[in-house]
Parts: structure tokens; sequence; C-alpha cells
């Protein structure tokens, strides 16, 4: 765990949506330097209830988290050759973490086939995974907390 | 300590208006400026850190994101009641707490064998990496009773599991933990700068 120390400065924020005939559907989650996670998702489709939940973490889990973003070395890609956003949908992936901050877009990725036929493959790949590992960490941590399902 | 309390206290308003200050400042921010981000700023709750390498597309069009970002996020957000201040924080239904340095190859029975015996687990979570399928390196379990979560920190926090090194610690904290961290780290009140990572 080389890079999981808790020294400096760690802000982490995901954002996935679009517009369309359900009005603004989106998910969206914040890991705060002072420990709060906030998760907002709101989906039309079925009912018209915004779930919008926050919590304080323990430095524990905040330390875990940096894990994570550090071994993906997402820090290391750039968004520049990425899908840009389109009507389908945007992603939003900003991370400050020790000297970085980050803040890249794209498209909703359907599959894995998107990440292949892109311009990046190998930079998409990396993001395409940690955001799926975060967010598997934000449900456990949402759902266990609050006792919901968050999707 | 009451100077400790004293700031806590003045920085704790200041973090939550964080989303809601970003929109009020309109102020065209070009030029060279533009690439130490207003949001740095306020994300690290102060100026004292040394300027950030910004990468990404996500800093063109800033301002609209942000208004974008505090319609989203400026409304209230539920929780569970908590008196706030430090220590764990009671979830729904039992306590929760996270264990670390899980091995890859571990099985949810290795931490049931391992936990269950403080009290019977409610909930595991022994999330996978999505990408190779192995355990990620965490799990979340829950104890129904706040004594047996307890137990669970104290006595298995440096044990070792399938070789590895576990660290276990609460899960949830009823109120923000930066400013007590920061304190111990520096007692004079401004941090050193943090190491330069290996990226």
């Amino acid at each position: 765990m080389a890079d999981g120390g808790y020294d400096g400065d760690f802000y982490l924020r995901y954002y996935v949506g679009h517009k369309g005939k359900f009005g603004h559907e989106f998910l969206e989650f914040e890991f705060r330097p002072d420990g709060k996670l906030r998760y907002a998702n709101n989906s039309n489709y079925k009912n018209d209830t915004m779930i919008r939940k926050e919590i304080f973490l323990t430095p524990a889990v905040l330390k875990e988290c940096r894990r994570i973003v550090a071994d993906s070395e997402i820090t290391k890609e750039d968004d520049i050759n990425w899908p840009e956003p389109d009507r389908v949908g945007r992603q939003e992936l900003e991370i400050v973490m020790g000297n970085e901050h980050i803040s890249f877009t794209t498209s909703k990725i359907g599959s894995l086939m998107d990440v292949q036929t892109s311009k990046d493959p190998e930079g998409l790949r990396i993001f395409y995974y940690l955001v799926q590992d975060l967010k598997c960490l934000v449900f456990s941590l949402i759902s266990l907390h609050f006792k919901i399902k968050p999707i | 300590m009451a100077s400790a309390e004293a700031e806590a206290v003045d920085f704790e308003p200041e973090d939550d208006d964080l989303m809601d200050e970003d929109v009020g400042d309109g102020s065209p921010n070009r030029g060279a400026a533009a690439s130490i981000p207003r949001l740095k700023s306020a994300i690290t709750g102060g100026g004292s850190s040394a300027p950030k390498k910004t990468k990404g597309r996500g800093f063109r069009d800033e301002a609209a994101a942000e208004a974008d970002r505090h319609a989203r996020m400026s409304a209230r957000f539920d929780s569970l009641d908590s008196e706030g201040g430090p220590g764990p924080e009671r979830s729904i239904e039992g306590w929760i707490i996270l264990v670390t340095g899980v091995h890859e190859e571990a099985q949810e029975d290795d931490l049931q064998n391992a936990f269950g015996e403080f009290g019977e687990i409610k909930n595991l979570h022994l999330n996978l990496d999505r990408r190779t399928g192995f355990v990620k390196g965490y799990a979340l379990i829950e104890f129904e009773k706040f004594d047996e979560a307890q137990r669970a920190i104290s006595e298995m926090d440096g044990t070792e599991l399938l070789t590895q090194t576990l660290n276990v610690d609460w899960a949830f904290s009823k109120g923000p933990f930066r400013r007590r961290n920061m304190r111990r780290r520096s007692p004079r009140g401004h941090r050193s700068r943090s190491p330069r990572r290996r990226f």
C-alpha cells in the first residue's frame, strides 16, 4: 500500500447522467476531504424521487478509497482522446490527490466494446474499471448504512 | 483542547457551503489563473497547499459545470440523526466496520470464520475487483451490537489473514475528521508539503 498513506488532500467526485424524456437523470457521489460522502441518484423512470444521502466516513475508509484510486494510476491518463460527452450521456470524474487535480469527462460507456473501439482503449479501460470499483464501494457504504438499494 | 475546538467550529460552515459558494462567485478566471482552478482551494480547504497540476476537459467550461453541479447538489441531503463530533456512527440496523488488507483470494468463509466469533454477522460485503474478478482488498462487515463491532476491531486489527496483515476500523463517523488529523500532523496549524507521489 505504497500510496495508501493518509497525507495531503483527497477529493473525489463522479457524475454520470443524461437529459432525456424523463428529465435529468443522474447518479453522483463525492468524497470530501473532511470525510463526508455525498450520494445523489435521480431517476425519474419508475418513480420521481430523488435520493440524496450523506454520511461521514472514517479516515480508514477514505484511505482505502485513496488506495483504489492510486492503484488504478488514473492520474497518469488523459481524457483528450476519449469520446466527448454527447446526447446519450456524460460522465465526469474529478479527483484531487496529492499534487494532482484531474477533471475528466467522457460519454457514457455501454460496454467494453465501446472502450475497445475508442481512440484510447488503454486509458479508457482504466477509467471504466475504476468507476465500477468506486461505484461498488459507494453502493456498499450507502446500502449498508441506510438500508436502501442504491440502484 | 479549547483552541482546537474553536478552529473546528469555524471550519465546518465554510466546508458545508463548498458547492454553494462555487456559483456565487462567477468572476471570469482566465489566463494564467485558470490553470489553478478556484475549485481546488475550496475543495482542499485552504490556500496553503502547493499549486496542483491540473488535467482534463472538465476544466474547460468550469463556470457552466459548476452551475449545473450546484443545481444538482445544493438541495438537502438526508442523513441519520447524529450528534456530530468524533466517534463511530451507528447505521440503521447495526454497526459497520471496514477491513482492509484482505487477500485477493480470500473467500467470504474466511471472513465469517475470523469475525463471526465476535457476534452474528448481519451483513458482509466482500467486493471484487471488476477487472480481475479477485477480491478488491476490503470488506465491510455489519454487527448488530456496538460491543461486537468494537471487539472485532480491537482484536482483529493488525492480525494476519492468508499471509496479509488486516486493518480493522469503524466505517462511519459522527462528524468530520480532517481538522483533527491536520492538527496531529502539524501542531502549528500549517501543513508541510506532501511528498511527491510516484505519478
